[in-house]
């Protein structure tokens, strides 16, 4: 590429999830030039690139702000004054704000990437400088926050129109953002894509002396919807099935203990705290079946791992679900907030013969292929950009 | 008599609970200290009130209270500090906690006392010997997340509380299960007080019960104890099944969000109303508009709310969390249903308001009487009285 675009992928924090670090790496490999800003919490090696503006500390953040308003004074001083100007409209704590702007507005990439929508109201005024502004549109920022929060939303609603672009992680959220003037026309469906070379599959068999190992993965959080799956294992467990049913990333959480004490599960339900991604991918490996329980997502990248590596999912058919899981196809969907319907899937899981498992796993393996490869989701991340710019 | 009262914070105006029982020991001639960690605003309360040293925040303020504070205790509290010591050394404790907690009760080192009481068994922690230091007998009160919750988290908290309480006090027979559960082996007696209400504020002249408009009504703290996820389940089950009904919803807390969402997803939003926090006297006048109560928890200690509901001439639907079950009898005066599934209480639901007028109205009577009867402020304080009574 001759001219390469300057993107600054903005989510708060250095380095960021996952699949946002895949983006970035991605993105790089292109050729881009990436810029990263914000806190730094972890060290990480130097790539071809991406350029790093962070702060660690306090002491470093006050050097970062004296270096760049000296930089801003000498060479861009009529632009500091303006945005001067705007930060002290806002009415918020200007130094704060300061360092968050400052070294933005000093490397004025061509594309603002946001990560969150939540903080949108805070980057509007990047396209005062001529950049422009796209808002990925992920899960609970779209999904749950601005219907119990009113003021959020009447800031989507005011804003999002004068947004340049908008990625969106699923078309279920793509028209959830439409109700906050989100323009179809603008918005681009990319997939969360996986390094599929890493997660190699794995054909599994089920191995029925030790009863079905059911794992579920993901924050602690009200949406995922686990006090549903407890539900679920006390029916299985009156219907006598033999099985172990683990959460990873919850570990004290006052409801689901009282409810595994409620319904006598302590010998059939274990909670583990947060592990590292590559304990997390083996978990899942020797799971027999992944379940999502969730009230909320966007898609969940959980499944998509599952599906890569091997293991059957069975999820609730909430936000983007459907738009990767077909029923009884490449896994199972069942309704939300319905405790029986997951006990009943769960019972016909442990009843599969292994040849229906395996073409199910084999037939989730494909859906990923086409859908989810990390190729797929920078070429198409690349066309939003390029489309944004030539607008 | 002199008993201490040890609280997480001064009683505010509405914990009935607590000021009632302090101003029924004082009318019958005991003196009532509260012992709080902290103060909220400035509550008013008739009894002295004792405030925990401040043993968080600025360094250099905490290192000055603890220095201060056991200097106290030292001087003028000598024997008794020492005992403490002493007592928590005996025990296996490490030298610098045992200092930290002479430190910590240097409030209640300084007085000395018939009864020392802990309002909840979470109050206990680090106090275990205190009462024994001071002479005085100690007692426990468990409410509902101290023994139902809380143990599950921190599991054995009370194994050394249970060697050293004199008496236990409990609000329910449910709550009394979990305390033997927690490995409490029979020793200190257990007795049963349950909460009462203000039956002269909380009563509707209304004689008869007169025709169901299906105004539901739940007044909770915003929280997954409550059961309101379960709740709106079920409401969402009626609506599809062509029932008419608003559902009212009083109180606020941390699971706002996920309520709200709920009720977007379930497709309620016109059926349901979150009024956050009202008056009392506005309670009332919700409640006076409302026909059915509803209370499914997943965990609840007794439950004063359902109490008032009762005496108000609602009719209650409840879950069988611990002590709901016996704060309304099923089929008697409302009736209980099994908790963590929407599709029973749908089901009670609409059984309750099929029923014909006459059945409702008996339901009531029954409850009003009852309420007035068994959970009246005057037999409280009696109870307390006779809680704290020597038995030679």
């Amino acid at each position: 590429m001759k001219n390469p675009i300057k993107i600054a992928i903005y989510s708060g924090v250095v380095p960021s999830t996952t699949f946002i670090e895949r983006l970035i790496d991605g993105l790089a490999k292109k050729d881009h030039k990436i810029y990263l800003f914000g806190v730094q919490n972890k060290k990480i090696a130097s790539r071809k690139n991406i350029h790093i503006i962070s702060y660690v500390n306090k002491i470093s953040k006050f050097l970062l702000l004296i270096k760049y308003s000296f930089l801003l004074s000498l060479y861009k001083t009529n632009e500091k004054k303006r945005l001067d100007n705007i930060i002290f409209n806002t009415k918020k704590n200007s130094r704060l704000l300061k360092v968050k702007y400052y070294p933005v507005l000093y490397h004025c990439p061509d594309i603002f990437h946001l990560q969150w929508g939540k903080g949108v109201e805070d980057w509007i005024w990047v396209q005062e400088f001529g950049m422009k502004l796209i808002l990925s549109l992920r899960g609970a920022h779209i999904n749950y926050s601005p219907i119990a929060d009113s003021r959020l939303a009447n800031k989507y609603v005011n804003l999002f129109p004068k947004l340049d672009g908008f990625h969106a992680v699923s078309k279920s959220i793509a028209s959830e953002a439409m109700k906050y003037n989100a323009a179809l026309q603008k918005t681009k469906v990319v997939y969360s894509g996986l390094d599929l070379e890493q997660m190699s599959f794995q054909l599994k068999e089920i191995d029925k002396k030790c009863g079905l190992k059911i794992i579920s993965i993901g924050r602690e959080h009200w949406k995922k919807g686990y006090s549903y799956a407890l539900n679920s294992m006390k029916i299985l467990k009156e219907m006598k099935i033999d099985f172990h049913y683990t959460i990873v990333g919850v570990e004290n959480n006052e409801e689901l203990l009282y409810k595994r004490s409620q319904f006598g599960l302590e010998n059939e339900v274990t909670f583990i705290g947060k592990m590292p991604f590559e304990e997390v991918l083996k978990n899942i490996k020797s799971a027999d079946v992944l379940v999502l329980s969730s009230v909320e997502e966007g898609i969940a990248n959980v499944v998509l791992e599952a599906m890569a590596l091997g293991t059957l999912v069975v999820s609730t058919d909430c936000g983007g679900m459907n738009e990767v899981i077909i029923n009884n196809e490449n896994g199972y969907l069942i309704p939300i907030r319905d405790p029986e319907s997951m006990a009943s899937t769960l019972f016909k899981v442990s009843d599969l013969s292994l040849k229906n498992y395996q073409n199910i796993t084999c037939a989730a393996r494909k859906t990923i292929e086409k859908q989810h490869s990390h190729e797929k989701m920078i070429h198409e991340m690349n066309e939003l950009y390029l489309k944004v710019l030539k607008n | 008599m002199k008993i201490g009262l040890v609280l997480p914070k001064v009683p505010a105006y509405s914990e009935t609970f607590f000021l009632n029982k302090i101003k029924g020991l004082q009318k019958n001639g005991h003196t009532v200290i509260v012992f709080a960690n902290s103060t909220e605003k400035s509550n008013y309360i008739a009894s002295k009130v004792k405030i925990a040293p401040t043993l968080s925040g600025n360094i250099i303020r905490v290192a000055f209270v603890s220095f201060f504070n056991l200097m106290y205790s030292f001087l003028f509290h000598f024997k008794v500090s020492i005992r403490l010591y002493k007592l928590e050394r005996q025990d296996g404790l490490s030298f610098s906690q045992s200092i930290k907690n002479i430190i910590a009760n240097a409030h209640i080192l300084s007085e000395s006392l018939d009864w020392l009481h802990f309002g909840f068994g979470t109050m206990v922690f680090n106090r275990e010997h205190v009462a024994q230091a001071i002479g005085a007998k100690m007692a426990v009160s468990f409410r509902g997340f101290d023994i139902g919750i809380y143990p599950l988290k921190n599991p054995n908290c009370y194994l050394k509380l249970w060697g050293k309480v004199d008496k236990i006090h409990v609000i329910s027979n449910d709550i009394k299960e979990l305390v033997l559960k927690n490995g409490f082996k029979g020793k200190a007696e257990i007795i049963k007080i349950t909460p009462a209400i203000d039956t002269s504020f909380f009563k509707n002249n209304e004689q008869s019960f007169t025709s169901l408009k299906n105004n539901f009504i739940t007044i909770a703290r915003l929280h997954w104890k409550k059961g309101l996820v379960d709740t709106l389940e079920a409401l969402s089950l009626l609506k599809k099944e062509g029932v008419s009904f608003h559902y009212t919803i009083i109180g606020e807390g941390d699971a706002y969000e996920r309520l709200k969402f709920a009720v977007h997803q379930l497709d309620i939003i016109n059926e349901v109303t979150f009024t956050g926090k009202i008056s009392p006297e506005l309670v009332k006048d919700k409640l006076n508009n409302a026909d059915l109560y509803l209370q499914y928890s997943i965990q609840e200690g007794f439950c004063n709310a359902v109490l008032e509901a009762q005496a108000m001439g609602l009719l209650c639907v409840v879950s069988d969390a611990e002590g709901l079950s016996e704060n309304v009898l099923d089929g008697e005066t409302g009736w209980v249903v099994s908790s963590s599934n929407p599709k029973y209480l749908a089901n009670k639901i609409k059984e309750v308001i099929n029923l014909n007028e006459i059945e409702k109205n008996r339901i009531i009577i029954r409850a009003k009487e009852r309420i007035k009867r068994e959970f009246n402020l005057q037999k409280q304080q009696q109870e307390f009285v006779d809680f704290y009574k020597i038995k030679d």
